[in-house]
């Protein structure tokens, strides 16, 4: 029996534990990777707190975890006190039944509901003031109160009627009985309540994935933005201090406990778990205060930046890891651009074309600067989304190679600046795969069965389907796309998975054969494992390029053009281009001595090994659904 | 008078919750069932004059075009004349809130009705795993001393402070094809296992993350059982099993009922987990509710999403119904 409750205790533990040691201990690890130990170093820590992006999402985190868990407990503890002075059971039941609706309810449901309302309000009244942090909050508060209540009502049942009747014979009035006599009494479960709020909001992703606009992001969601690129061990870094400090706080509260007699601990655990509480958010509070402090100062300025906008605030929208940040020594961009122009900028990440442009369709939010893709920007375009740039405030717009002027998204050069541009390849293990593979044929080989990745991303998935079977990637025509579909369903047998950012730990670890992405990201993989070669296939691949431009609904357009001026800085664009992995469309760059991608055989191919490329454009939305619902047809096998 | 005021009183101090429980809970869910209804559809308005002098008007489908040019482009190419020389009259855009059950019955497709069981499926035996695991140690738990249940309880509530998409992460490294396990398993000669992308990978998911859910409830209602009662059937000559059958498994009922409330209906619909667990191979309901609202929110995406929500709503209430017959508490137990 005594084995029997070790091991089942062992078991749990162990089971609840691993990952968690698994996290603190490549929260060491020199390399990039969270699968390959490479040394122990403790750089994440170190870039942790100069990456104000993550910083600035933990600081959400928080606000938002302590805010939303003390206005629910008030609520639900008044409500709690109300529930049990009803007379009427009706009303009571009534109550109660509602109560357990968002703990009945699948997170994604009361998420998406709740989306729906500030959906539907935020058209109705037409707002446009920022109100992610107050819609979260309000999503928060929904889901904890039910939480609160169910902690607090059965103490208040235990409470004994005699002992407030006893206060008010002895001259109490209704009041001081309530705080004198029940309140200590109920006092555990509104700690219990409280702390179990805010544990719930901390760690809360779904509802606040669909809740939350972007210029209030938390931490997990932060997590969720980063689908192209990889997912870096300062993540283990920040939630293994998390770890650690309440971790410290048990054992030490433990030990505190020792000391007095047992009868008195429990209102004291409370008390000092809430105490404990505190510390912790002051510390890492602290941490987020010492993050704002590097500085960050660019070289070799093309351009003037006066500081007549200083105190704005500017709105900059992107894709997850897709700017310098100060990582590994990199430049901190964002950094940079406030401490010379004495703009503040908040910097939004999205993790792709279709969350951003729901974000700005639905208006809720504004934005100064945003950087889709191609067939978005055409659409944005078309649908008169966009602003016309003032180019005679972005003087670097010389730096842009001619090659990436004119494009078909932009055809006169009036809306967009080029960021980063990529193209699609096949990134296979030379250790697996014999002979190098020249077409998209070969992710169809049964002799890698197990061993094929491809993109969980509809379009991109059919893109590759489409040239194998030589179509245009843009046909409207549904034939097509169900030949295209036919051949993706004969896939899935020979499917190890559909990925996104998850790619680079299969690919880099050698979980993988091949797997279809961009040739910056193989660089990057390339780094971390040597094995890994790279192809264009011939039947032809996608090449996208990515571009700053000002949504019609930006407040601060001069700041904006600022803003775009100063991402072509030389100094900038090399960090960024660094940084991404991806080809960078500024000859600066391209030119500069001391790129690391200068001449990349990959990245910069030559005229005569340029594959053969196409660009997505937009599609009508007939065809988009068309082609989506035959993606759920082709994954939900 | 005295009990009037006293009424009131009582309204006051409920009215807060009760407005806000009305705004939002009550209504968003009203308003998943008016977006599961309802299309909101584009159209162009398109009026021309050719130069024989008849006037054509052609309402054009949003979903088929692009933009107002298209539109016009379309309009000409119904009517049959060339696009040189006419006039328009009238070009515009037009949308209307139509009732339309074109979305719920989309949901009643092959795709989507086998995604919603094999949801069910795999939260099923999540739910009863997590059950074998917990429930022996909240006894074991609720039997040890007062200041190690206290440490405990914190113990198992620790883990919840980590984001799930972080551990979830980290538990890919544990299982990856050349991940911990299998390295271990290289070391002492094993041939490696496929465990990422199975059935099992994602059910251990969610075993893990909602395994203190289980726990928590279960131990609630164990800790509330006197250890007089313990030795009550000791001193009658209880065995082991019948104590356990006659007196710690019904008094625990209540607690069973909220834990596996609580395990199953943050496992059925859930998306990232089976997303990252199965390297994107096994699709679940949430993952297509997630997928429609984040791919094609604008053109119907959110209109489909609203129709699984509001379908996956209605199963798990449903179940809750069921579930709640076999106990008479009124799921208290979930507090802790």
């Amino acid at each position: 029996m005594k084995v029997f409750k070790r091991l089942i205790t062992f078991l749990v533990y162990a089971f609840l534990y691993a990952p968690l040691i698994i996290m603190v201990f490549f929260s060491f690890n020199s390399g990039r990777s969270t699968m390959v130990f490479e040394g122990f170093s403790l750089k994440w820590y170190e870039t942790l707190f100069s990456n104000n992006v993550l910083m600035e999402c933990l600081q959400n985190s928080l606000i938002l975890a302590v805010a939303s868990s003390v206005i629910a407990t008030i609520l639900g503890t008044l409500a709690a006190v109300g529930v049990y002075k009803l007379k009427n059971k009706y009303v009571s039941g009534a109550i109660m039944s509602v109560n357990n609706i968002p703990m009945m309810n699948p997170d994604i449901v009361t998420g998406v509901s709740l989306m729906l309302l500030f959906v539907f309000v935020g058209t109705f009244l037409g707002l446009t003031e920022k109100t992610n942090f107050w819609t979260l909050l309000i999503a928060h508060i929904t889901f904890n109160i039910p939480y609160v209540l169910l902690n607090v009502l059965p103490k208040l049942k235990q409470t004994d009627k005699n002992l407030v009747e006893a206060a008010m014979d002895l001259g109490c009035t209704p009041n001081q009985a309530f705080f004198k006599v029940v309140m200590p009494q109920i006092n555990p479960g509104i700690m219990s309540g409280l702390l179990m709020a805010f544990t719930l909001s901390f760690d809360d992703f779904v509802i606040s994935y669909y809740t939350s606009g972007t210029d209030f992001r938390t931490l997990p969601l932060y997590v969720y933005d980063i689908v192209k690129k990889p997912v870096k061990p300062n993540i283990y870094a920040l939630y293994s201090i998390i770890f650690i400090l309440i971790l410290v706080v048990l054992i030490v509260n433990n030990f505190v406990l020792n000391a007095p007699s047992k009868k008195e601990s429990s209102g004291r655990v409370k008390k000092i778990v809430s105490g404990a509480l505190a510390v912790i958010i002051l510390v890492v509070g602290i941490f987020v205060f010492k993050g704002c402090e590097n500085d960050q100062s660019v070289d070799g300025l093309q351009a003037e930046y006066s500081k007549e906008f200083e105190g704005t605030t500017l709105n900059v929208y992107n894709w997850g890891e897709y700017i310098s940040d100060g990582t590994d020594e990199s430049l901190d961009v964002i950094t940079a651009f406030e401490q010379l122009t004495g703009i503040d900028v908040n910097y939004i990440t999205y993790e792709s074309n279709e969350v951003m442009y729901s974000k700005l369709k639905s208006g809720a939010d504004s934005y100064d600067v945003v950087i889709p893709s191609d067939y978005m920007i055409q659409r944005l375009k078309n649908e008169g989304m966009l602003k016309k740039l003032d180019f005679s405030q972005i003087s670097n717009y010389k730096n842009i190679d001619v090659r990436y002027k004119n494009l078909y998204f932009d055809e006169n050069n009036e809306y967009t600046v080029p960021y980063s541009v990529g193209m699609v390849g096949l990134i296979y293990n030379t250790t697996m795969v014999k002979e190098k593979p020249t077409s998209w044929n070969v992710m169809w080989d049964e002799r890698y069965t197990g061993d094929i990745l491809t993109f969980n991303n509809s379009r991109d998935a059919f893109a590759i389907a489409q040239k194998v079977l030589g179509q245009s990637f843009n046909t409207e025509n549904k034939a097509d796309w169900d030949a295209a579909a036919d051949l993706l369903k004969k896939q899935t047998p020979v499917l190890q998975g559909r990925v996104m950012d998850q790619v680079f730990e299969k690919m880099e670890g050698g979980n993988a054969a091949m797997a279809p992405y961009y040739v910056g990201d193989f660089l990057i993989m390339r780094e971390e494992n040597e094995d890994l070669d790279f192809v264009f296939p011939e039947e032809g691949v996608n090449v996208f390029v990515d571009s700053m431009c000002v949504p019609s609904c930006a407040k601060n357009y001069d700041a904006a053009m600022m803003f775009i001026n100063f991402m072509l800085e030389p100094e900038v664009a090399l960090a960024n281009a660094e940084y991404i992995g991806y080809a960078s469309p500024n000859v600066e760059v391209v030119n500069h001595p001391d790129y690391c991608y200068k001449d990349d055989e990959y990245l910069y191919p030559a005229e005569e090994d340029m594959p053969e490329v196409e660009y997505f454009y937009d599609l009508p939305p007939e065809t988009r659904n068309y082609y989506e619902k035959l993606w759920v047809e082709i994954t939900s096998k | 008078m005295m009990n009037k005021e006293r009424s009131v009183k009582t309204t006051l101090l409920n009215a807060p919750y009760v407005v806000w429980s009305v705004i939002f809970i009550i209504i968003p869910l009203l308003m998943v069932a008016y977006y599961t209804f309802t299309a909101n559809v584009e159209y162009y308005d398109i009026s021309f004059t050719a130069p024989d002098g008849t006037t054509y008007s052609y309402e054009i489908d949003g979903a088929t075009v692009n933009n107002i040019d298209d539109a016009k482009e379309k309009a000409l190419e119904k009517a049959g004349v060339d696009s040189d020389s006419v006039v328009f009259d009238n070009a515009s855009a037009e949308s209307r809130t139509e009732f339309t059950t074109e979305y719920f019955s989309e949901i009643f497709s092959k795709d989507i009705a086998r995604a919603f069981g094999r949801s069910f499926l795999y939260s099923l035996i999540a739910t009863a795993l997590s059950l074998v695991l917990a429930y022996p140690f909240a006894y074991v738990l609720s039997r040890s001393s007062v200041k190690s249940q206290k440490m405990q309880m914190m113990l198992i509530m620790l883990p919840m402070w980590m984001s799930m998409l972080v551990r979830t992460y980290s538990w890919m490294n544990i299982l990856e094809k050349n991940g911990l396990i299998n390295n271990f398993f290289g070391l002492i000669g094993l041939e490696p296992v496929e465990m990422l992308g199975t059935p099992g990978a994602v059910i251990l998911g969610m075993v893990y993350n909602y395994l203190p859910y289980m726990i928590l409830p279960i131990y609630t209602v164990m800790s509330k059982i006197e250890p007089s009662l313990h030795e009550a059937a000791e001193d009658l000559g209880c065995n082991w099993l019948q104590k356990f059958r006659r007196l710690i498994l019904p008094l625990s009922v209540p607690g069973i009922i909220s834990g596996i409330i609580m395990v199953f209906v943050p496992s059925i619909s859930t998306f990232y987990i089976s997303q990252k667990m199965s390297n994107g191979k096994i699709v679940l309901i949430g993952d297509l509710i997630e997928a429609r609202i984040k791919n094609n929110y604008a053109d119907g995406g959110i209109n489909v999403g609203a129709a699984m929500s509001l379908v996956l709503m209605i199963v798990i209430f449903i179940c809750t119904i069921i579930m709640n017959k076999f106990s008479d508490d009124d799921g208290g137990n979930i507090a802790i």
